[in-house]
């Protein structure tokens, strides 16, 4: 019973895990932009829903609609306004990975900071759905079920989005080779811009769907933007099945430590389940090693 | 038509091609003979934009200045590259690289035809379309190149070494295969060193040495030619 009721927490934990992952996969595979204020994503959406499901009764799910673009268009200026000068004077991918690790390193204080003062260091929740559902004999809340189903579809349409269509052919193309991708008149910039902007809305998504069922804070972006950096590279870059499969695993050993063993241990196990991936496979489950 | 005119390259002090000039017309082959290192591919390189060039230099497709366009850009006016090394998306199946050939606006109209067109010049590809093109043979993978290159249905058709590392048999399909294309009206501009493969199926040649051009003529010309049988047929005929 226990063990049923832990797979599904951390099924709902892991999805979200992969959802958020998936975003900074966008941002880091294909714009190659290292973002180390993508987590700061996460807490912004989660406030956001919080601000309008209190203030303005709107539930978490019409935020959806109200949060993913104008998650899109801020990304997007971000990208144009303050990456983009970055992206042109880089010679080289390494070189825009390094400038560009700076460069959100310091976003991530200005947007922490802004957050700080707007809401001072106190956790935030509400309830929606807050009601238990039984599924074979186990409990659990509506709301994590609602978030997983949400981390599901959100997923899917992206997957097919990325494999069934030219554009998103396009992305993926541009994630492989740049430079080949402008040989079939593919606009690489724009490319890039949209692929990091769709990577900020997905991890906004992932910031609604956490905070109809977690606590938080201002201060614990951080905490997503490491999660988010072990799924993709454990998955392997540009994966997404490694997305998924490495976000799954993390949720599920992160559940079930915190229901045997010890709550306090879960962020060892992280990092133990990480390093024990890599020894075995440096370019992570799904990752092609370099040629 | 495709005219040059002053083109030059530089990395830093190095000029890896000085001042260059040619022009290659619809409907013919047009080789571009050196050894290593001579600027070969920096000249291709830098017509299809994906290298910048110095300043001063001019590029027309017929007619129009394409040295300002983006890569992307050059692609939608007419001009196609199929890069050395082949420059295909490995991960993604051989159908999606022609697909993806087909992604300017100036090729969706014609893309049905061009497929039909490409898998009759290739009909190996069209047995793999579902096949990552990573895990074919060197010469499929060429095919896979020039076909994505067909698919943006150019005027002018770049190719930067396309016989590299690849066996004679295949070798001999391929340089078959871009007579086919010449005569569908497709001027292309052909960068070897294996040249007497090229000058067997060019119409006319340019010899490049240092970053400059050294000498141009007909194919059949340069052929006979003993400095050229010299430089260029001598050792450097492997084929």
């Amino acid at each position: 019973m226990i063990l049923l009721e832990a797979t599904l927490a951390g099924l709902v934990l892991g999805g979200m895990y992969a959802l958020v992952a998936l975003g900074l996969n966008l941002q880091y595979g294909v714009a190659r932009i290292m973002n180390l204020a993508y987590g700061e994503g996460v807490i912004v959406a989660a406030f956001a829903a919080w601000w309008l499901y209190t203030a303005g009764g709107i539930n978490p799910i019409f935020g959806l609609a109200l949060i993913l673009p104008a998650a899109f268009a801020v990304n997007w200026l971000i990208y144009r306004l303050a990456l983009t000068p970055l992206v042109r004077r880089a010679k080289l991918r390494e070189q825009l990975e390094v400038d560009s690790i700076l460069a959100t390193f310091g976003l991530l204080f200005v947007v922490q900071g802004l957050m700080l003062v707007a809401f001072g260091g106190a956790y935030y929740s509400y309830g929606f759905l807050s009601v238990p559902v039984v599924i074979a004999d186990v409990t659990i809340a509506a709301n994590r079920l609602l978030a997983l189903g949400f981390a599901l579809v959100l997923g899917l349409a992206l997957y097919l989005a990325l494999t069934r269509t030219r554009i998103g052919t396009a992305v993926r193309a541009v994630a492989v080779d740049p430079v080949a991708a402008g040989l079939v008149a593919i606009d690489v910039r724009q490319v890039a811009a949209a692929s990091f902007a769709l990577g900020g809305a997905l991890v906004a998504a992932g910031g609604v769907l956490v905070s109809m069922f977690l606590t938080f804070n201002a201060n614990i972006g951080v905490v997503f933007t490491m999660k988010a950096l072990i799924v993709v590279i454990m998955g392997g870059v540009g994966n997404l099945l490694g997305c998924l499969v490495a976000g799954l695993i993390l949720g599920l050993t992160e559940t079930f430590v915190a229901t045997w063993v010890d709550p306090g241990l879960t962020l060892a196990a992280t990092y133990a389940i990480f390093l024990a991936i890599l020894l075995v496979r440096p370019q992570g489950l799904f990752g092609r090693a370099a040629r | 038509m495709l005219e040059i005119a002053r083109v030059s390259v530089a990395y830093g002090q190095h000029r890896a091609v000085d001042d260059v000039a040619l022009r290659v017309a619809k409907g013919e082959i047009v080789v571009v003979l050196g050894a290593n290192g001579s600027g070969k591919s920096s000249l291709l390189k830098t017509i299809a934009r994906v290298l910048p060039s110095a300043p001063g230099g001019s590029v027309r497709l017929a007619g129009r200045e394409i040295a300002d366009l983006p890569p992307h850009a050059v692609v939608e006016a007419g001009l196609a590259l199929v890069p050395e090394g082949r420059g295909i998306f490995g991960e993604l199946t051989v159908r999606e690289n022609l697909m993806l050939g087909a992604f300017a606006r100036r090729a969706r109209a014609g893309e049905a035809a061009n497929l039909a067109r490409v898998l009759a010049l290739f009909p190996r590809l069209g047995e793999r379309l579902g096949q990552a093109a990573r895990t074919m043979s060197g010469g499929e993978q060429q095919m896979v190149a020039i076909g994505r290159a067909l698919m943006s249905a150019p005027d002018i058709l770049l190719l930067d070494e396309p016989s590299l590392g690849l066996a004679p048999l295949i070798c001999g399909e391929l340089f078959r295969a871009l007579t086919r294309i010449r005569e569908g009206g497709i001027g292309i501009l052909l960068v070897e060193q294996n040249a007497k493969r090229s000058l067997a199926i060019a119409d006319r040649g340019y010899l490049m040495a240092q970053g400059r051009l050294v000498g141009e003529g007909d194919a059949a010309r340069l052929r006979a030619d003993p400095a050229v049988q010299r430089a260029y047929l001598g050792h450097f005929d492997a084929a």
